[in-house]
């Protein structure tokens, strides 16, 4: 056997048996009594419902599932869909959703231990535990147990699980027909409440259609994923509701709806009544294994959604620390242990049923939202082997019914369900945001198409970008003149702060050219050598480096896209005829985008890099703080001796002011100048006759965007003979300046 | 064959096969192999298992232990080129940790297994399985345990 066929040892028959061994206990075992006590005959109705909501997501899961066969499955594509806002809440939701439904399924089975055992009730003084509950915790900690050690023996068990209880609720059924007395069904609609309880208890069952989901979450495992993933996701659905709608049409038209309705072990006194004793002990049976093994497999896959949010930062690595005995993700497991015991001391049975429900109904309508996102952005490595069919109209169903249904459950549940997602979004914009640095496909497209979607669109998309907390200096590269020299101080500036150098090539294509065939028959040779020695130089001063081609129509408004795309925090660019062609757009439409700067800018003029003498001038305010920074890098890295300079009218204020300013801005050590003139180009310009560099804060605002039209009158960057850095800092603009423009 | 023989190939570590678990047993291990290795010259292969369920969830994620692997294979690479020893490595997958190593020991002609045993409790093993306790009885190679390089020095 290859490699490749070790390492996915799962066959089309294992995969199918995860889902259905996950979905199969909870749903028949543990829910017909209260579903019939809500909605007598019609909780069949209900069951068969919450199935085909749920085979509308298992369609969609299965798309994205053999496009991206990844460890962590349904996080994985929303995260990857729509960005790690959405990644959050569907990453909490989803190891939640399974804690959850953990200790419902441990509730259930200690339902079932307790009718044949009796197991006290604890009283601790302030609180007392129910014999159910002690049970349920035992049997948590037995699983929890399992998982921490990996005893690889519980595995195999699956299989023989599932195919023992699908046999004996095939048994159950078979004597359930043979008793049927159809009129017992009737009436279907219970006629003091109507239809009304149809929708609700849906929601109470659904938590029996959670495991599908789980199959997407080995998917790296499964063989021939795109045959075999879409055959187990799809048929564990459709065998479940089948099982379920069969069993629970038998049942009740086999004996009185009064021996189901609130009865904790309804299918057990059934089988009593129709097979015997022996059918009571082997519905006993099959409870106890079917909440054990549906627990067991969701313990199991929650360690899987740990392992794709850790890698994606959205959560701490260190949770997904293997055992070095075990071999097993023993925090992550231990972790998820503590939320299922909490939940099964907090909840009730039917409070953690709905809360497993509601927070896997939000995965599905976002994983809904995941596979529209995908066929509209359409990457290029998007190829699913399996496409959902009817689309768009499946997953648009499959989004709304998942979402709709929240509404029809218990306020307080509803209420969990608002309040999580608020933390989950919370949890990205305070801890994720600034460790995470995957974006989006959704953000991608919303952002390289930032001219044509509406404008809310793409503020939206650029407020949540992630930044991964790394501090990036992008670099437009265009004139090979000077590609050494910002190189060179790109990668200081990147050093200094353990960033990274992103280096871009902007190709200009002519207006008449479609940009995808300028990208089929492009020749790029040129950009790539431009490319290839700007990494060259970056790793010479052994700075991370990373490169991109971009295609576009226009030249320098493309900067200020590609800063946001590639999330840079700093912008090191060149300035000259050579350097980024004219804008292509109107005049006010660059006073706009340079009115709101994306990140930072550093302008060179360049005239050979020496930083060894640098002149800062400096008049306070936030364009020559950066102007500080820089120096003060420049000084961290080459050595350089900095002079500040001060114009003033005030000899006295003026020492006073720049001494202090110095100090402020971790200068201290630089010479300082102050000169008493009104000519304030005129004193630059002496000064700079010493120096090799001049930096020089934007003293007014939109620097850039006059540099652009050529209505700078800075004469002194013409005049002088040394090289010029111009800094310009990123500025947020007020709402009011957005609503009605500047000033 | 005979006149072909020289001190690398007689030896016991001219091809040692070294199974490695994690990468402080990885580092451990190399640091107690190599100085060997090195006094005779020989070909040492670093062989990391990834334990399969074999038809069922495996306990740990694939992909994150692939992942581990290349760590810990970067490890013992990293220590090689200080001993000044090549380092070969090979990833396996088996649902028997000590077959598969015994497997590779044969593929590659190896002319030792050699391991340092990780410390712990037996009693665990009825759990994690004994691996060591199945490469001693099982392997037709002859089986090396190294005392703990660093271990080692403190003890004496």
């Amino acid at each position: 056997m290859s490699d490749e066929e070790l390492a996915k040892d799962l066959g089309p028959l294992a995969a199918l048996t995860i889902g259905v061994g996950t979905m199969i206990g909870a749903g028949i075992f543990v829910l017909p009594g209260p579903a019939v006590l809500q909605a007598g005959p019609l909780a069949a109705a209900a069951f068969v419902l919450g199935g085909a909501i749920a085979l509308l997501t298992a369609l969609s899961a299965s798309e994205l599932g053999t496009a991206m066969p990844k460890s962590g499955g349904a996080y994985y594509y929303v995260n990857h869909a729509l960005g790690p806002l959405f990644g959050s809440i569907a990453g909490w939701g989803n190891w939640m959703g399974l804690a959850f439904a953990s200790a419902f399924y441990m509730a259930g089975f200690g339902q079932y231990v307790t009718t044949f055992l009796a197991v006290p009730t604890l009283d601790l003084g302030v609180a007392t535990i129910s014999g159910v509950k002690i049970v349920a915790l035992a049997g948590a900690g037995l699983f929890v147990f399992v998982n921490y050690v990996g005893a690889k023996e519980t595995g195999k068990l699956q299989n023989y699980i599932v195919v023992t209880l699908v046999a004996i609720l095939a048994v159950f059924t078979a004597f359930g027909a043979m008793n049927a007395d159809l009129s017992s069904l009737r009436p279907i609609v219970p006629p003091d409440k109507g239809i009304s309880p149809l929708l609700p208890v849906t929601g109470l069952v659904f938590v029996s259609y959670l495991g599908f989901v789980q199959i997407t979450s080995v998917a790296e495992e499964i063989q021939e994923p795109g045959k075999n993933l879409p055959r187990a996701v799809i048929g564990s659905v459709l065998i479940v509701t089948t099982v379920y709608a069969l069993v629970l049409v038998t049942v009740l038209a086999a004996v009185p709806n009064e021996v189901v309705a609130g009865n904790d072990t309804a299918v057990v006194d059934v089988a009593r009544m129709l097979i015997g004793p022996i059918g009571a002990a082997a519905m006993l049976f099959g409870g106890l294994l079917a909440t054990a093994s549906s627990a067991n497999a969701s313990i199991l896959a929650s360690s899987r959604i740990n392992f794709a949010m850790g890698r994606d930062r959205i959560v701490s690595e260190d949770l997904n620390e293997i055992h070095p005995r075990f071999g097993t993700p023993y925090r992550s497991i231990a972790i998820t242990g503590g939320f299922i015991f909490a939940f099964i001391l907090l909840a009730d049975v039917e409070t953690l049923a709905t809360a497993g429900s509601v927070l896997h109904l939000i995965i599905y309508g976002l994983l809904n939202l995941a596979l529209i996102v995908m066929r509209t952005a359409d990457p290029e490595e998007y190829q699913p082997d399996y496409t959902v069919p009817l689309y768009p109209f499946t997953p648009i169903v499959g989004l709304l019914t998942s979402f709709a249904l929240i509404y029809f459950f218990a306020v307080d549940i509803i209420l969990l369900a608002v309040g999580f997602t608020v933390f989950s979004m919370l949890w990205y914009l305070g801890y994720a945001r600034s460790r995470t640095t995957k974006q989006g496909i959704l953000g991608q497209y919303i952002l390289s198409r930032s001219e044509k979607m509406p404008e809310a669109a793409v503020s939206a998309a650029t407020s949540v970008q992630p930044d991964g907390g790394q501090y990036r200096v992008m670099v437009p590269l265009a004139n090979p003149a000077n590609e050494t020299d910002l190189i060179t101080l790109a990668s200081a500036l990147a050093k200094e702060r353990n960033g990274t150098v992103v280096a871009v090539h902007i190709e200009q294509v002519p207006d008449q050219t479609a940009l995808e065939s300028a990208r089929e028959r492009g020749d790029f040779a040129e950009a790539h050598e431009l490319l290839e020695r700007a990494r060259d130089d970056a790793e010479t001063f052994g700075a991370p480096i990373e490169t991109h081609t971009i295609l576009s129509h226009r030249s320098f408004e493309e900067i200020f896209d590609a800063a946001r795309t590639y999330d840079a925090d700093i912008t090191v660019m060149g300035w000259g005829p050579d350097s980024h062609g004219a804008p292509g757009r109107a005049e006010s439409a660059i006073d706009e985008l340079a009115s709101s700067l994306p990140c930072d800018f550093l302008v060179l003029k360049d005239r050979g890099f020496d930083a060894s003498e640098i002149l800062v001038p400096t008049a306070g305010g936030p364009d020559s703080e950066l102007s500080a920074a820089v120096a003060a890098t420049l000084r961290e890295q080459y050595g350089s001796t900095v002079r500040l300079l001060h114009v003033t009218d005030d000899q006295e204020e003026g020492e006073r002011f720049l001494s202090e300013w110095a100090d402020e801005h971790g200068l201290s050590e630089a010479e300082l100048l102050v000169d008493e003139t009104a000519d304030v180009e005129g004193s630059i310009e002496r000064h700079a006759e010493d120096a090799s560099m001049l930096i020089i804060g934007a003293t007014e605002r939109g620097l850039l965007s006059r540099l652009v039209r050529g209505t700078l009158v800075l004469d002194v960057v013409e005049d002088v003979s040394c090289s010029v850095l111009l800094a310009e800092r990123k500025r947020k603009r007020s709402l009011r300046e957005r609503l009605f423009g500047r000033n | 064959m005979d006149d072909l023989v020289d001190d690398a190939s007689e030896s016991l570590f001219a091809r040692p096969l070294v199974p490695v678990a994690g990468e402080d047993d990885a580092r451990a291990t190399a640091a107690a192999v190599l100085p060997r290795v090195a006094a005779v010259g020989g070909r040492p292969v670093f062989v990391h298992v990834i334990e399969k369920a074999g038809g069922a969830p495996d306990k740990a994620p694939l992909e994150q232990r692939e992942e581990l692997a290349e760590e810990l294979f970067a490890a013992v690479r990293r220590a090689g080129e200080d001993a000044g020893v090549t380092v070969e490595t090979d990833l396996r997958y088996g649902t028997d940790v000590a077959d598969a190593i015994i497997d590779a020991a044969h593929e590659f002609d190896a002319t030792c297994i050699a391991f340092t045993p990780r410390g712990g409790s037996r009693w665990w093993d009825l759990f994690s399985g004994d691996t060591r306790d199945a490469l001693v009885t099982e392997s037709d190679l002859p089986v090396v345990a190294l005392p703990d390089a660093s271990e080692e020095g403190e003890s004496s």
